[in-house]
């Protein structure tokens, strides 16, 4: 007992010592509480080795069979028949992850992507990613796709290859192809050369309006937000023709 | 002359002269690494938790009247891409990058702060009147380096937003 006692402070009994507790405790909650707000997270992904270890480790045979259910929308070789939807074929496969999996949590809306994704188990979405990746770009007369669209107009041609190639510095918008290839790419960004012009479009739109947010530090927000609404329509239309392969062409 | 001690004294005198060296190329030391232990920062998830996550990002204005700001550098902006600034205020400038090395600068200003991955760099900045600066990166960090550019707003004590806490400002509020 008198052992027990010298251990103790002096002067500090426990109940003393648990009101003390408790203040401290509420009193750094409060004030934690109205210093910040709830975190925005745009995207649980990060780019870790892990992340990208278990993104890219998936069996295209497998993923083949898994993407008949993706035939229906986005066409048998990849290449869908609307153009507002978008085409796979010969994606960078971390890119496709990426956006399935934020389709899975939630944190890219679409009516029909959220319950076929929340639908996928990790392993499933691995797998369909790696059969996209593998798919060629060659042009098929026989698919029924509608991805090379008809050229634009010459000075819109002109207008985005100007922004694709050298962006444009006085505004501070960064080239296009430093990111979406062919120059150079960053992980998990999406390859633009083969994609439908008007879903390139609606996402620039979403972006620019945070319809979309999914987009990791927002460069995709702050990039669309700066383009004028006929900068939109010149990008969408100059890569929805096939132009964007060879960027710095304008015919 | 005790040639064994002037040796000894030159070998000092270079020695101490490379501990400014080293601040002033900001050549990385293991040893001040160690220092900063508290600048760390993870690159890969700065959008997930801590100081960098998307709605800390701008200019935070502290009860007692500090302002902070608070920038993330990536290939090839910078966020957010205005920031807005009161003149005649002590700025705390908090700048992390998400990828490679960056360089934040404000033309026509002494102010150049180099941007490194994995840490938090910090600078005070003091504007004394108002007007507008580009902000440029000036480490090559990539293909899109050279139109890595973005704008400083420095306005006018009294034209400055009042910001509640949790509310972070930019050029959208002026």
């Amino acid at each position: 007992m008198r052992t027990n006692r010298r251990l103790g402070f002096p002067g500090w009994s426990s109940p003393r010592l648990f009101a003390l507790a408790v203040v401290v405790t509420a009193g750094s909650l409060l004030l934690g509480a109205s210093g910040s707000l709830p975190e925005q997270i745009p995207s649980y992904v990060s780019w870790t080795p892990e992340t990208i270890a278990a993104a890219s480790a998936g069996d295209a045979f497998r993923g083949m069979l898994l993407a008949k259910r993706c035939e229906h929308c986005h066409g048998a070789e990849g290449f869908s028949d609307r153009s507002t939807t978008p085409n796979l074929a010969g994606m960078d496969q971390l890119a496709i992850w990426k956006e399935l999996e934020d389709f899975r949590s939630h944190k890219r809306e679409s009516r029909t992507m959220e319950p076929i994704a929340a639908s996928l188990s990790s392993r499933d979405l691995a797998d369909v990613v790696a059969y996209y990746a593998k798919l060629p770009v060659f042009t098929d007369l026989q698919d029924n796709r509608s991805f090379p669209q008809p050229r634009p107009n010459p000075s819109h041609a002109g207008m985005a290859s100007h922004l694709i190639s050298f962006g444009d510095g006085g505004r501070g918008i960064p080239p296009c192809q430093s990111c979406h290839g062919p120059v150079a790419y960053r992980i998990g960004v999406p390859s633009l050369a083969n994609q439908n012009g008007d879903y390139v479009l609606g996402q620039l739109e979403a972006f620019a309006n945070w319809n979309r947010a999914n987009d990791i530090n927002m460069p995709m927000r702050t990039i669309s937000t700066l383009l004028t609404d006929e900068e939109r329509h010149a990008l969408a239309e100059y890569y929805g023709s096939g132009l964007g392969q060879q960027p710095g062409s304008n015919r | 002359m005790n040639w064994r001690k002037l040796r000894v004294f030159v070998l000092t005198v270079l020695v101490l002269c490379l501990i400014p060296a080293t601040r002033y190329y900001q050549i990385d030391v293991p040893l001040m690494r160690y220092l900063n232990g508290s600048r760390k920062v993870d690159p890969l998830s700065l959008h997930l938790a801590g100081e960098f996550v998307e709605n800390n990002l701008g200019t935070e204005q502290g009860a007692d009247g500090s302002v902070t700001v608070r920038m993330i550098a990536q290939q090839y902006l910078f966020v957010p891409h205005c920031i807005l600034v009161p003149a005649g205020v002590p700025v705390h400038l908090r700048i992390t990058s998400a990828d490679a090395v960056h360089s934040l600068a404000f033309n026509g200003t002494i102010y150049n702060v180099k941007v490194l991955p994995g840490t938090i760099s910090e600078a005070r900045l003091q504007f004394s009147s108002p007007g507008e600066f580009k902000t440029v990166c000036r480490e090559f960090c990539g293909a899109g380096h050279y139109a890595m550019r973005s704008a400083l707003k420095v306005v006018p004590r009294d034209q400055f937003p009042v910001l509640r806490s949790g509310q972070r400002g930019n050029c959208e509020d002026q």
